[in-house]
């Protein structure tokens, strides 16, 4: 192993350790799964209304526990709705009827709340060894870009933990709390949103990343980096909404570079789909992050 | 045998300020090496640029030989004590160590081996297992010092060491650093001139980002070509010319209305232990009592009258902005 892998990797071990250390991680893990069965213990209300309601009209007995009436569900035009809204596009839903509710709720959760707490826990990485001066005494010891990779596949590495965790608690919700509960098909498809999230996340991940290594200040670099994020998503929306030439097309471009342009396939099942935007996801983070290694190479510590 | 650190005509500026004006300098291999300025003077950004943490404008570095700071040539073989620099709070003592040794490149016995030395040295062995942020101030000082030492690199820079350290602490530090003497190259910026008198080598004067003078500590305070008596004020007179006639190469001055003597001699034709036994000598067998003997000037008195010219003619001296 040459010595820039090898540093890169005791870099990534020394992230994890920290995290754990400053309780960091613990606070993200706890941020992730407490917001999990926080929001899926709501959907289930929701889902127990919206079957109540629809026992009424058909005239039977009420189920004490949501997800009695979830076949039936899924023919009911409000639910449906509900579902596009979600996702984002009718065309879509229609292609998830055979993911379990609970899972795509929780791909709806998860890729809503990554991008904010990666924002929220990783901005500040770099800034604040930056702030501190403990760079410095890292910086001849190592390359810098071996550090930033390295830091990086920490964040990364805590950020899957982190997304498994919230998939675990949903998922646990989910089966105190409904009455037909599929055990297994929600698990994998749980995991497989939790994955997808974690796809998407990293985008972001390399975009706080990038931030954190061009401003020293952790506050700045935080609010820096949400300002990013917003940005990223503002374009996004755009590229949705506008249609006059030629704007269309320039907004088409942009959306090829933001997040948000490649979140519409991940949510598909088919790998035709989501293989291309993993590659686009991943090479974004990394994009983003050497982005901002350009000037963080550059920089007097 | 080429220097240990060389840097060549550097230049380094933070905004319209020059911290470094074209520095020249030259660390010989092995020395105990002493960085003195006032403040501003552009040590700290000499040492920073040397290690690559600053990028020099102008000018050129070369470390141990191998060129420029590369952290593929030279990781494990350089290491600084940056100045005004926080450890990270969270990390164990020795964990933080085990973490730096392996970005040196380290094996795991050599690792192990050299933080137990490292932790002896600066007195931290019962305080491996502690969290950073448990420590007091001198002790994170120390710690630092053993992070600068850590894998025996040859080129150690040390910035302010023993700021913030407690007497004891202190000398126990100075008695390391003259164990190493002759082993690796340690380059020492400090303000504390008796220290660097009493530690190193070689010394450079570094005004306004540049070079003033630089010499062995023998010819800046002259300890080779200069012995001054303290003498007991008893009224008895000085045999100057019995004095005169053993030592005829060495001149000969008073002050203090015969309450000091200081001989001068070129260091190439008489040496300093010879003119001392028979200065002591002479004015024993006269029974005049010698209180104190000091060998040449202070490195303190050399280092004023060296920069008074540069600073007289500098303005004020620029400020280091934290690049944020």
């Amino acid at each position: 192993m040459s010595a820039t892998l090898r540093n890169t990797w005791t870099v990534t071990l020394h992230e994890l350790t920290d995290s754990i250390r400053s309780r960091r991680a613990i606070v993200l893990l706890i941020l992730y799964a407490l917001n999990a069965v926080v929001a899926t213990l709501l959907f289930v209300k929701v889902l127990h209304e919206i079957e109540n309601q629809l026992e009424k009209a058909a005239g039977v007995a009420q189920a004490e526990n949501a997800g009695g009436t979830t076949s039936a569900l899924w023919k009911n035009r409000g639910f449906r709705e509900m579902i596009s809204h979600l996702v984002g596009s009718r065309e879509t839903a229609e292609k998830l009827l055979d993911i379990p509710p609970l899972a795509l709720f929780f791909g709806w959760l998860s890729f809503f709340y990554t991008p904010l707490l990666v924002m929220l826990m990783s901005a500040s990485r770099i800034s604040e060894e930056m702030w501190t001066g403990s760079v410095r005494f890292m910086m001849f010891r190592t390359s810098r870009l071996s550090w930033c990779v390295g830091k990086y596949a920490g964040q990364a590495l805590q950020l899957l933990v982190a997304l498994l965790l919230s998939g675990l608690a949903a998922w646990i919700t989910g089966w105190c709390r409904m009455a037909f509960f599929d055990p297994g098909p929600n698990a994998a498809a749980i995991a497989v949103f939790s994955l997808k999230a974690w796809v998407y996340g990293i985008a972001f991940l390399g975009l706080a990343m990038g931030v954190s290594q061009t401003i020293a200040s952790p506050n700045v670099a935080t609010a820096v980096g949400f300002i990013a994020m917003v940005v990223c998503a503002v374009l996004s929306m755009f590229a949705d909404w506008i249609t006059r030439q030629p704007w269309r097309e320039i907004l088409n471009a942009v959306d090829l570079v933001v997040p948000g342009g490649h979140k519409m396939d991940l949510w598909l099942p088919d790998a035709a789909h989501v293989g291309p935007a993993t590659v686009f996801l991943l090479a974004l983070g990394a994009a983003y992050m050497l982005a901002g290694y350009a000037g963080f190479s550059r920089r007097n510590l | 045998m080429t220097a240990a650190l060389e840097l060549k005509g550097v230049v380094k500026t933070y905004g319209r300020r020059r911290a470094l004006d074209g520095l020249d300098l030259a660390v010989p291999r092995g020395s105990i090496f002493g960085l003195v300025g006032s403040n501003g003077a552009g040590k700290t950004t000499a040492l920073a640029v040397s290690v690559g943490l600053l990028r020099r404008d102008a000018g050129s570095v070369n470390l141990l030989g191998d060129g420029p700071f590369d952290p593929l040539r030279h990781a494990g073989r350089v290491t600084l004590l940056p100045q005004d620099s926080r450890l990270p709070l969270h990390a164990r003592v020795e964990d933080l160590l085990w973490f730096y040794g392996r970005l040196q490149g380290l094996a795991e016995g050599a690792l192990r081996e050299s933080i137990d030395d490292v932790l002896e040295w600066v007195h931290l062995r019962d305080r491996r297992r502690s969290p950073v942020r448990t420590l007091s101030h001198g002790m994170m000082r120390r710690l630092t010092i053993a992070q600068a030492f850590l894998g025996r690199p040859e080129l150690v820079l040390l910035d302010e060491p023993m700021s913030g350290l407690d007497p004891r602490e202190a000398l126990r530090i100075r008695a390391i650093l003259h164990h190493h003497r002759g082993g690796q190259t340690v380059v020492i910026s400090s303000h504390d001139l008796r220290e660097l008198e009493a530690l190193c080598d070689t010394a450079a004067f570094i005004e306004n980002g540049r070079l003033v003078r630089q010499d062995s500590m023998d010819n800046l305070t002259r300890r080779g070509q200069r012995i001054t008596y303290s003498l007991e004020p008893d009224g008895r007179s000085i045999p100057l010319d019995e004095l005169k006639l053993a030592l005829p190469d060495a001149t000969w001055e008073t002050a203090r209305d015969g309450a000091e003597l200081t001989a001068r001699f070129e260091s190439d034709r008489l040496r300093a232990p010879e003119v001392n036994a028979r200065v002591c000598e002479i004015l024993l067998r006269h029974r005049i009592g010698i209180l104190e003997i000091r060998r040449g000037s202070n490195l303190e008195g050399e280092y004023l009258a060296a920069t008074a010219h540069a600073v007289q003619d500098a303005g004020p001296p620029p400020t280091a902005p934290v690049d944020r």
